[in-house]
């Protein structure tokens, strides 16, 4: 009893990061990850599980790198944040994305046949003046069946879920986000004219 | 010799034994219904692919992994194999588009898929012309008995008998993209006792509903795809 309370699941979360299908936005942007965002881990004690470690701060930073390439046509990251640089040079803008919670639930806890993970995204941009545009928040959610894999697999397959699910919504839902087409705009006159309506 | 003759009865004895036992493991009755629904004509040309997806969902059922692998095995392999594109590498190339979250529901949102950027052109380079989407599962119905197993000093076992019936529902949805429609649904239901007996050793009796659904409905499915006329009776 000793042995099974004390137990730590290590996982260092990995999987495919794939490029997103959507239309990119002519826009020069800078990206900063913030440190915690890099190397986010989620440390959480279980009664029935032992500790859990979560690791997937690399995985997600190569995942963001991917999307937000695929979001934008000219993408390049910056060292500090929009707030405390004293000009953003040649961007017109800069996206800072956050990781606000994680979370997890096993099936000695949920009761049910399978594991899941929520991440919860912000979404901060800010234009090339460092003001605020838009912020919002995003919550991608996995699961993985608990048959299938080992417990961390599952958890793993169920967390790579996770972030697919949140990039696929800041990807596809970043049109929908309030500011942001007026922004867009805003970057290019000459071209707003020709394209009233922009698909994003 | 004559002590290898006076053995060999006891020794056959066991051998039968055994022989049996292998057998009640491995063999089960499963009970299998098959019903198709076709709505247009299909057929497939060298170099076409299939894609069969699992149906996501986020309540707390949804199709096995191992469902969807053991159709795509059987699809690819025997007579009149099928080229399949695996579903992890296709989700991976149409990213995000066949997410959970995004998937198109029916064949009536595959226009709207196809007006997504680089969709048509990444359908037209990898030749795909259907996707066969799985939904269902494999869920316990009734179970019963008691079964044990003690070890001591003295020796151990198992003894008891339980039994577990499971139902294995699943329908296969086949999308034609290249006339972007629905081409019709395969249905495979299956159901079957398992018992497990304690004579000492564990003896399993396995029906398998699941693995015999899967069999049927990957059968029906490859044929469904291959044979190209509706019916002349619909």
């Amino acid at each position: 009893m000793m042995l099974l309370t004390s137990c730590v699941n290590s996982i260092t979360v990995e999987g495919s990061s794939p490029t997103p299908l959507v239309k990119k936005i002519p826009a020069r942007i800078g990206v900063y990850y913030s440190d915690t965002f890099k190397t986010f881990r989620h440390d959480e004690k279980i009664e029935q599980n032992g500790t859990w470690q979560i690791e997937f701060g690399a995985q997600n930073l190569t995942f963001f790198r991917n999307l937000t390439t695929a979001m934008f046509t000219n993408v390049v990251e910056v060292d500090k944040s929009p707030l405390d640089a004293t000009m953003l040079p040649g961007l017109d803008g800069v996206l800072v994305p956050e990781i606000k919670k994680f979370g997890f639930l096993t099936p000695s806890v949920s009761g049910l046949n399978f594991f899941s993970a929520s991440i919860q995204y912000r979404m901060t941009l800010y234009n090339a003046e460092r003001q605020k545009i838009s912020e919002w928040t995003v919550v991608g959610y996995g699961k993985s069946e608990a048959s299938a894999f080992g417990s961390k697999e599952a958890l793993n397959e169920a967390t790579m879920l996770a972030i697919r699910d949140g990039g696929a919504r800041i990807a596809v839902e970043l049109g929908d986000q309030p500011g942001i087409d007026t922004w867009v705009q805003s970057l290019n006159p000459e071209s707003s004219k020709a394209n009233t309506e922009l698909e994003i | 010799m004559n002590r290898s003759t006076e053995m060999m009865p006891g020794a056959s004895r066991r051998l039968r034994l055994l022989g049996l036992l292998s057998i009640a493991a491995l063999a089960g009755c499963s009970a299998t219904r098959v019903e198709e629904s076709r709505q247009s004509n299909t057929g497939m040309k060298t170099g076409e692919a299939l894609v069969v997806l699992g149906r996501a969902s986020y309540n707390d059922r949804e199709t096995e992994v191992s469902f969807t692998d053991c159709i795509s095995d059987s699809l690819s392999g025997g007579d009149d194999a099928i080229r399949l594109i695996p579903e992890q590498a296709f989700k991976d190339e149409f990213y995000p588009w066949f997410e959970p979250r995004f998937a198109p529901g029916s064949a009536s949102d595959l226009e709207l898929l196809f007006s997504q950027p680089g969709v048509q052109d990444r359908i037209d380079a990898s030749q795909v012309r259907y996707l066969a989407w799985i939904e269902g599962d494999t869920i316990t119905t009734d179970k019963g008995g008691s079964f044990s197993c003690t070890i001591s000093s003295f020796g151990g076992g198992c003894f008891g008998m339980t039994y577990w019936e499971e139902d294995a529902s699943y329908e296969a949805s086949i999308w034609d993209l290249q006339n972007l429609t629905a081409a019709g649904e395969i249905s495979a239901d299956a159901n079957g006792t398992s018992y497990l007996a304690g004579l000492v050793i564990p003896i399993p009796i396995m029906a398998r509903p699941g693995n015999a659904a899967c069999k049927a409905l990957a059968a029906q499915l490859k044929e469904f795809l291959i044979d190209e006329e509706i019916p002349e009776n619909r």
